[in-house]
């Protein structure tokens, strides 16, 4: 082991906080990718996954969300089963399934989620952000992931870009629907009692 | 599916910086792929780093057999068309070509996920990615572990609650807004203790870190990733060359 005996810096509450927060939602993010509610019919199940880049932008803003979407991405890197049906490894973010840039569109999008909402670096209470920064911020989400994520799966299984796009249409519905179950979960205040704390 | 399993293999005694340079030039080279000879010979060093790790393909494959069923429709979703004469042949060609880059790239992953435990893998983020992000992003992996399958239980118990009340007969929409609320609150009180004992045990900026070594191995291993990843730049020069030097034949300079 390597350890270090001279002087012990100890990082800030703030810090603390936000970092613990980041680790729960990166773990969260994980376990909305491993739980889906089951739809009637043939239909592909109904994914949670987007809520964990849409809270970690709300509750964390771009830096401390995007540091908790990065542990998520490394996390499954390192080999934990956190991608869906519990893959895991550096070649399912690259080029698994095609669906590698949804990964990266999640940490994208909520950095670029984070910064519409909060407008700063850190993280300010969702009760003094105004309705339509919250849903400006979970849309520009969104449009970032598929944004990232349509053009990458192109690219891996050849398809042509319009073709590509056609095979993720049916999932845009779907996820604005949860981008207002989102919306309605932060008017619901639950999510105001942690950012003002 | 692959996880780390203790053993004595090449794969297990090289570093995991060198292990994970070596994915990404392999990753860059094997999507670099542009004719069937790069292929094979993507696909034979494929087959070294599975020996490296006593990794059987067809573990690898059985473990990634959701990614590969899903990949093997795209050749064909790239044939489909709407009129006659109703499947295209080259376009599902390129595709087949396109998808078949996929399986060496996740056997590589998978062999590095076999064959190192997640604090090498810690380690290596915290040691290659310089300042207090290398040590949040470090110290970040580590807890995700620990923290996920606490998290997904959490999660399969709210649905398990919420199905015994018949809540799948509710919209999805409905369930989704119980399950992602149910997930939050778990997560906010877990991360409120995490907070306390963090503080509690003093959480610092100086890590204690596992001891890395950097061997001959590891500086070889770490030479042939880079050369993977400036392969596809040394062949697209080498295919140019001929062209310069025919324009310096034909076309009288000075």
């Amino acid at each position: 082991m390597s350890q270090e005996y001279e002087s012990v810096e100890l990082v800030g509450d703030d810090a603390v906080r936000h970092f613990a927060l980041a680790v729960l939602v990166a773990a969260l993010t994980a376990a909305l990718a491993q739980v889906s509610v089951p739809l009637p019919g043939s239909l592909p199940p109904f994914s949670l996954q987007p809520f964990g880049p849409f809270f970690a932008g709300l509750l964390l803003g771009p830096l401390w969300g995007g540091l908790a979407l990065a542990l998520y991405v490394l996390a499954g890197v390192a080999g934990a089963p956190v991608f869906s049906n519990g893959n895991a490894g550096l070649g399912y973010v690259l080029v698994g399934q095609g669906t590698g840039g949804f990964i990266v569109g999640f940490l994208a999008g909520a950095v670029v989620g984070g910064a519409i909402v909060h407008r700063r670096v850190r993280p300010r209470s969702l009760d003094d952000v105004r309705l339509v920064y919250q849903v400006g911020g979970l849309l520009a989400t969104l449009a970032v992931v598929y944004a990232i994520g349509v053009p990458w799966l192109s690219w891996v299984t050849g398809l042509p870009l319009s073709r590509a796009a056609t095979v993720m249409a049916p999932y845009v519905p779907l996820d604005v629907v949860k981008l207002l179950v989102a919306v309605g979960i932060v008017r619901g205040g639950y999510l105001t009692y942690r950012s003002t704390r | 599916m692959l996880s780390y399993r203790p053993g004595e293999t090449v794969a297990h005694g090289l570093d995991p910086r060198a292990k994970l340079g070596f994915q990404a030039g392999f990753a860059v080279a094997a999507l670099a792929a542009g004719s069937l000879r790069w292929l094979a010979a993507i696909y034979a060093l494929a087959a070294v780093a599975l020996a490296a790790a006593r990794l059987s393909p067809v573990t690898v494959a059985r473990d990634y057999r959701v990614v590969l069923a899903v990949l093997g429709v795209a050749p064909l979703l790239a044939g489909v068309a709407l009129g006659p004469p109703w499947f295209r042949v080259d376009p599902a060609l390129r595709s087949l070509f396109a998808v078949s880059r996929v399986p060496p790239v996740l056997a590589v992953s998978g062999a590095y996920v076999r064959t190192t435990p997640v604090r090498d893998t810690r380690a290596a983020l915290q040691r290659t990615i310089p300042g207090r992000a290398g040590q949040l992003l470090g110290v970040g992996v580590g807890m995700v572990f620990r923290f996920f399958p606490l998290v997904v239980e959490d999660l399969r118990t709210a649905r398990a609650a919420l199905w015994a009340r018949a809540g799948q007969r509710r919209p999805p929409w409905v369930q989704a807004r119980v399950l992602a609320v149910r997930g939050l609150n778990r997560t906010m009180v877990r991360a409120d203790r995490l907070t306390l004992a963090l503080r509690a045990r003093c959480f610092a900026w100086n890590p204690t870190l596992p001891a890395l070594r950097y061997r001959a191995r590891d500086y070889l291993v770490t030479a042939v990733g880079l050369a993977l990843a400036l392969a596809p730049v040394a062949a697209a020069a080498w295919r140019t060359l001929p062209a310069v030097s025919a324009v310096g034949r034909f076309i009288p300079i000075g």
